[in-house]
């Protein structure tokens, strides 16, 4: 099609409110003026000539508009995304688990005792759970209602937000455990296990009480043991890594069975 | 206010004078009202005729433009403004409808276009094609006008509705009839 | 013409096929759990376009009956549609949640995001279409009175406002059916007055529920009010019908005040005056 424009006879008559103009080339000009500066342009004479009514509105509405528009200019949009990722309750926590997986080292540092099991290693299973507790959390997340009543809700929105805090805790844990000169790579596997497993039983009694159960539970069961030297570190044994991922399999499957959980609030009050 | 300056503008210009107005430039707003709102007044008022709602929707689309013109630089890529201004002046206009809904004394009229039989007239050049065109022609005007609303304007069955006094289920039996019609009249 | 496949846009058939459904809400023999608790017992629904009130004492289960209407709760029994899909399917609520609003009695929001963004954020969570967003954003601002504070933190907002915010967020896709828990709890007398105007434009094509305690506000803005006690309903009818169930024995400062405690003691006359 060429770049044709409307005749000034047209305009005119659209412009004077000429109800006779016939459909198919009303609805032309509108698509065309929607698109074409210059006939605008074309238009905005048409309306200072002919039309002074239209003109003496147009001078009021903007007399009326000009001292409203004073407001400063919007800010930045970094927040809108990454919000979409984690939680947005998320960042607190991760300075925690930051901080417990800090002190964990210093007391690898401070003690040098030979063939003394490592604490980073110990609680590096564990480590991600205090994010994980917040990415479906009835107390920690206050707008936990309105968020479960979403479109959104459900379990695509939990991994993501589950994946934003691994993202983010397990090369923290592959750092810590470069500094303690220990080998953590063995514990990713049981981290995703315990993540799955959170998320699993989540489903059940809530995220944040399967995070405490589950936490405790290991450290009381075998943190606890292995450092008063009663036990030796089987669960991290590379023998114990198929079973480790067994367990993060039976996470998964459950989770997705009962994936209808996180769209509702729970029944427990 | 000088309406009468010509505006000998490439297409982009709209376009840029949104994105300095997102960084608050004033002068800029002003000349994207002076070159914008002839051609949007003229079109609200071909909708509505009541003067006093098109002034109302006139302040409030240049306000939420003056306030929102961040999100446009933003997001639209590729959209022009000007028809990022007009789905604001429509959605505007439908929920100044909705206010005056409950007032049972104010039907607020909206211009029905009757079918001219035109001959002479100076046709936009291919401008819609022509079965198309004769097919628009044809169709009856409450069923064109639904159109209009729909796909011209770009407005939902439930807007469409409010903005022409309809009940949604008329609103969606002249939708299907004219989608009946121009497909007859296209085939 | 250049660019015209822009400015039109297809009718889509879905769009225009006809309602199968005549109510937005309805519901026959409703019973939900709150905890243990059979909290909704037996509440019957037709609702369509228009403001409905929702009145009745604390514990009556409005807060239950909202959330299950909301979806977030599950029916323990009888039968729920919302826009003639019956709840329960996991992709049908998907579809469904996308076309609701709901403002809960606990209105949480994060402290450190400024309004725009808490809806924006909403939005998203609505899963309003992307380029859609900030102007979907930006009209609920404005319809709600918060423009001039939109990009101020939330923490910096007064109760009221913060109410206000909670009403743009449940707006933002504008949905056909909208559930307001107690939506005008710290609002002053003036802000009520804007709400009821709002509440009035949205009823005019959209099934809005109304849960409140404010006896005035039901009689001001709201089409039809039903009354429930200890999940059961007592009342359907108008405004004007309750003020009417009243007399001048009641307890009350307003007529509907009065017809309000005359129903319920007629339905717990062992209860005593409340």
């Amino acid at each position: 099609m060429s770049e044709t424009h409307a005749s000034a006879q047209l305009i005119g008559r659209y412009v004077g409110g000429d109800t006779g103009i016939p459909g198919d080339e009303l609805w032309a000009l509108e698509a065309h003026l929607e698109n074409c500066p210059i006939c605008r342009g074309r238009l905005a004479e048409v309306v200072g000539e002919q039309t002074p009514d239209v003109t003496s509105m147009l001078s009021g509405i903007w007399s009326e508009l000009e001292p409203l528009a004073v407001s400063a200019p919007e800010p930045v949009r970094r927040r809108r995304w990454v919000a979409t990722w984690a939680s947005p309750t998320l960042v607190p926590w991760l300075g925690m688990t930051a901080l417990v997986m800090g002190l964990a080292l210093l007391v690898d540092w401070a003690d040098t005792t030979a063939g003394r099991p490592s604490l980073v290693q110990l609680l590096a299973p564990v480590a991600p759970l205090l994010g994980v507790a917040v990415s479906w959390a009835r107390g920690l997340d206050p707008a936990y209602e309105l968020t479960s009543a979403t479109p959104r809700a459900g379990l695509y929105l939990v991994l993501r937000r589950t994946i934003a805090v691994l993202v983010v805790v397990i090369p923290l844990l592959l750092l810590v455990g470069w500094a303690a000169e220990t080998s953590v790579a063995l514990s990713l596997l049981p981290c995703l296990a315990f993540t799955s497993a959170t998320l699993a039983l989540g489903g059940v009694i809530g995220v944040s009480r399967a995070a405490i159960v589950l936490a405790s539970a290991w450290v009381v069961l075998v943190v606890g043991p292995v450092l008063a030297g009663s036990m030796i570190p089987l669960v991290l044994d590379p023998a114990g890594l198929p079973l480790w991922g067994a367990a993060f399999v039976l996470g998964v499957v459950t989770v997705v069975a009962r994936s209808e959980a996180y769209t509702r609030l729970g029944s427990h009050r | 206010m000088d309406v009468l300056r010509s505006v000998k503008g490439n297409e982009d210009d709209e376009e840029r004078l949104v994105r300095r107005v997102a960084k608050g430039d004033r002068l800029s707003f002003e000349e994207l009202y002076r070159r914008t709102s002839p051609w949007l007044i003229v079109r609200l008022r071909r909708r509505c005729s009541d003067e006093q709602i098109v002034a109302e929707v006139m302040q409030e689309t240049y306000l939420a433009v003056w306030r929102a013109a961040g999100s446009f630089a933003g997001a639209a890529a590729g959209g022009s403004a000007v028809g990022w201004m007009w789905t604001i002046a429509s959605r505007r206009l439908v929920d100044a409808f909705r206010r005056r809904a409950h007032h049972a004394e104010l039907p607020v009229a909206v211009l029905v276009e009757t079918v001219a039989p035109a001959a002479e007239e100076e046709a936009l050049a291919g401008a819609v094609g022509d079965a198309v065109g004769s097919a628009l022609r044809e169709l009856a005007p409450e069923l064109r006008q639904v159109l209009q609303s729909m796909v011209l304007d770009g407005l939902s069955v439930r807007e469409t509705a409010v903005l022409l006094g309809l009940p949604e289920g008329t609103v969606k039996t002249r939708a299907r009839r004219a989608r009946i019609a121009m497909r007859e009249a296209l085939s | 013409m250049k660019g015209d496949e822009q400015v039109i846009r297809a009718v889509n058939a879905a769009e225009v096929a006809p309602t199968t459904y005549a109510w937005e809400i309805r519901a026959e023999g409703l019973r939900v759990k709150a905890g243990r608790r059979m909290a909704v017992d037996g509440v019957d629904l037709s609702l369509g376009a228009g403001v409905h009130g929702l009145l009745g004492p604390n514990g009556a289960g409005k807060t239950t009956l909202i959330r299950a209407l909301a979806t977030v709760l599950r029916p323990a029994g009888g039968e729920l549609e919302l826009l003639g899909a019956s709840v329960g399917g996991r992709t049908e609520q998907r579809r469904l949640r996308r076309q609701i609003g709901y403002l809960p009695q606990d209105f949480g929001f994060y402290k450190r995001f400024t309004v725009r963004e808490f809806i924006e954020y909403m939005a998203w969570l609505k899963e309003v279409s992307k380029k859609d967003i900030p102007a979907a954003v930006q009209r609920a601002i404005e319809r709600i009175g918060l423009a001039d504070r939109a990009d101020d933190r939330m923490k910096t907002l007064s109760g009221g406002m913060i109410r206000r915010a909670g009403i743009a967020q449940a707006i933002v896709n504008d949905p056909r059916i909208l559930l307001l828990d107690e939506p005008a709890a710290g609002l002053d007398p003036a802000q009520r007055l804007r709400f009821r105007e709002l509440l009035r434009e949205l009823g005019s094509d959209t099934c809005v529920v109304v849960s409140t305690h404010l006896v005035e506000d039901v009689a001001m803005a709201c089409t039809d009010v039903m009354l429930i006690d200890e999940g059961k309903p007592v009342f359907r009818g108008t405004p004007s019908e309750l003020e009417a169930a009243g007399g001048a024995g009641d307890a009350g400062d307003s007529p509907i005040e009065r017809g309000y405690t005359a129903l319920l003691a007629r339905h717990q006359p062992d209860r005593g005056s409340r």
